[in-house]
């Protein structure tokens, strides 16, 4: 007898809390972005930077070997929080990780606004909370990816390519700032894409948007800049913003005169503002007035 | 008992949604029937936990509305009105994915998507992208996915719009093998009279936020009225009038056609003797059937 003969017939299992709830939302949200055309080849593009800093990191202790190649190579390859914080702070890393949000960010809410799908989502028991933080998690994967992943592996790989626990013991701190940093770059960038997602129903106006932001926030400073030649313009950078709390998180020397905390405050300000916004604007049924 | 609601009022804005609300329904398929803007909708998300009330308090299975949201979606599955769907999928990974989101384990949310969507009569565009599905297809989709976890309560809104006569006949068949064969408790809201009388046992009329009438189908339809159809020749307007003025109800329709609801205790003569009076000549006169359509009429208003 086939299943429309039979009729409706009632599913034998039972409805479970899970630990996850928001799991899915984030597995979709990953499958479906390594299925766009050319991701794949800026995600590995953005992995290019951690390799090159792996392999002087190699180099590193290998310097014997490769002294005929390179010129002084112990200033070169000093590998200290300094390293890392280059790492981190640089400006390819930085708008690779931008590129990475254009594809896997900008029709997270977008597309369901678009498709009016949040009554999808929100008919069943799940909570705003576990919506954002599926679609939220498909961003952390992403750029921790390009962040917290090579951090934790550049030292792993220095404390095995040195036989000794002398570089941990000699910066004990540098684990706890790779994940916090990581935490922090990753964290003002899902609430950054989220917000600008959630703005229009059109994904390629949000790609747009999260670009163009980026961009002309960091052209700003220099525009500013080159006419005031006061740094304190760095704070209206996101760029210049994470730089300067990367080189606090690394203790290493600021670039910008301005205090750290004048940039954890803006980058937590616009964090909260996006925070406070999505609350709002993100609900099961879109009341037009 | 599954949905219990007490004085709900709702606003958006200054705009008066619902007003006073007070429904106490038992099991079996429920019609949730009034004209466009009557807050049938307004009522179906407030009892889903998408709009808060501003007053009042109600229970859906059981679960208190404003405070166990949670719970009631877990029990209840939502068709939307809405043409909604997430984009990049198929069918399958769709109902699975919405299964999983309802609490439903991995493999189990997959073998029951392929369940429903072969019993909606999806099967052969079940690996299809959502994207280029039809509106009849995309119906039984919103189906599909509402039935994916078994709900105890199922609220469909709008369930046969957009769709041609074949396709809402089917759509009407399915949802009557859900609720009257299986215990399943159905909550249809529409505006098309017709569906809610083949498919509701119960209806409930919303005019206006206001709950403007509420029983058993069958029961409603007993006669509260007498209703005659009329069809005049002359002026009529003084004849309406004084119709009007004598406590009938009058909607003239398209052909012309007077539709008089004359309270039960007034004796059919006095038309007659108003027509005369108002120098009309009746050139038509039956004593006509109660529909839905006349419950509903007599209920909203017929002007």
């Amino acid at each position: 007898m086939t299943i429309k003969e039979k009729g409706y017939t009632h599913w034998k299992g039972g409805l479970e809390d899970k630990k996850l709830p928001w799991f899915p939302i984030t597995r979709f949200g990953i499958k479906s972005t390594f299925k766009k055309k050319f991701f794949k080849i800026f995600f590995f593009g953005s992995l290019i930077p951690a390799l090159i800093f792996l392999i002087g990191i190699y180099i590193s202790e290998r310097l014997e070997d490769f002294s005929s190649m390179i010129q002084r190579p112990e200033q070169l390859l000093n590998i200290d929080p300094g390293y890392f914080n280059s790492y981190f702070t640089g400006s390819f890393l930085l708008f690779m990780m931008v590129m990475i949000l254009i594809f896997c960010g900008a029709g997270l809410i977008s597309d369901d606004l678009k498709h009016k799908s949040l009554q999808l989502y929100f008919s069943r028991p799940i909570k705003k909370s576990h919506y954002f933080l599926g679609k939220a998690s498909v961003i952390f994967f992403f750029l921790f990816m390009v962040t917290l992943v090579p951090g934790l592996i550049f030292i792993i790989m220095k404390l095995i390519f040195s036989g000794s626990f002398k570089f941990l013991a000699s910066y004990p701190f540098l684990p706890l700032s790779v994940v916090g940093y990581s935490f922090l770059v990753t964290g003002f960038f899902s609430l950054y894409t989220l917000f600008l997602s959630s703005l229009s129903k059109n994904r390629r106006y949000v790609a747009i948007l999260i670009f163009s932001v980026y961009l002309f926030s960091d052209i700003l400073f220099g525009i500013f800049y080159g006419i005031f030649k006061d740094q304190y313009f760095s704070l209206l950078s996101i760029q210049a913003n994470l730089q300067q709390l990367g080189a606090f998180i690394f203790n290493q020397k600021l670039r910008y005169n301005p205090p750290w905390f004048y940039s954890f405050l803006i980058l937590f300000g616009i964090s909260l503002l996006a925070a406070i916004y999505l609350k709002k604007k993100v609900k099961g049924v879109e009341i037009i007035k | 008992m599954s949905i219990e609601v007490k004085d709900i009022h709702f606003s958006y804005g200054k705009v008066k949604a619902l007003s006073g609300i007070n429904l106490h329904l038992e099991e079996g398929a429920i019609g949730l029937l009034g004209p466009n803007g009557a807050g049938k909708s307004t009522l179906l998300r407030i009892l889903l936990g998408f709009l808060f009330p501003d007053k009042g308090a109600g229970r859906v299975l059981g679960y208190d509305i404003k405070d166990e949201q949670h719970l009631i979606r877990r029990y209840v599955g939502y068709m939307p009105e809405d043409d909604c769907f997430i984009p990049g999928m198929d069918a399958v990974t769709f109902t699975s994915y919405l299964g999983e989101l309802s609490g439903m384990p991995r493999q189990e949310a997959m073998k029951r998507a392929h369940e429903v969507l072969f019993y909606v009569g999806l099967e052969e565009g079940r690996y299809r992208k959502l994207e280029t599905y039809s509106v009849g297809m995309k119906q039984r989709l919103k189906l599909a996915q509402a039935i994916v976890h078994d709900p105890k309560l199922l609220f469909l809104d709008e369930p046969t719009s957009s769709l041609d006569p074949q396709g809402r006949k089917e759509i009407l068949e399915l949802i009557k093998d859900i609720s009257s064969k299986k215990d399943i408790q159905v909550l249809i809201s529409s505006h098309i009279l017709s569906d809610i009388e083949s498919a509701c046992s119960y209806v409930v009329i919303l005019d206006k936020g206001k709950l403007a009438a509420q029983g058993e189908i069958s029961k409603l339809k007993e006669i509260k009225y007498k209703l005659y159809e009329i069809k005049v020749k002359g002026e009529s307007s003084g004849f309406l009038q004084k119709l009007k003025k004598n406590g009938c109800g009058v909607e003239q329709t398209e052909d012309m056609v007077l539709k008089v609801y004359m309270p039960p205790s007034q004796n059919p003569q006095e038309i007659f003797s108003i027509a005369l009076e108002e120098k009309v000549q009746i050139r038509h006169f039956v004593k006509s059937q109660t529909t839905l359509e006349d419950l509903f009429a007599e209920a909203v208003g017929v002007d």
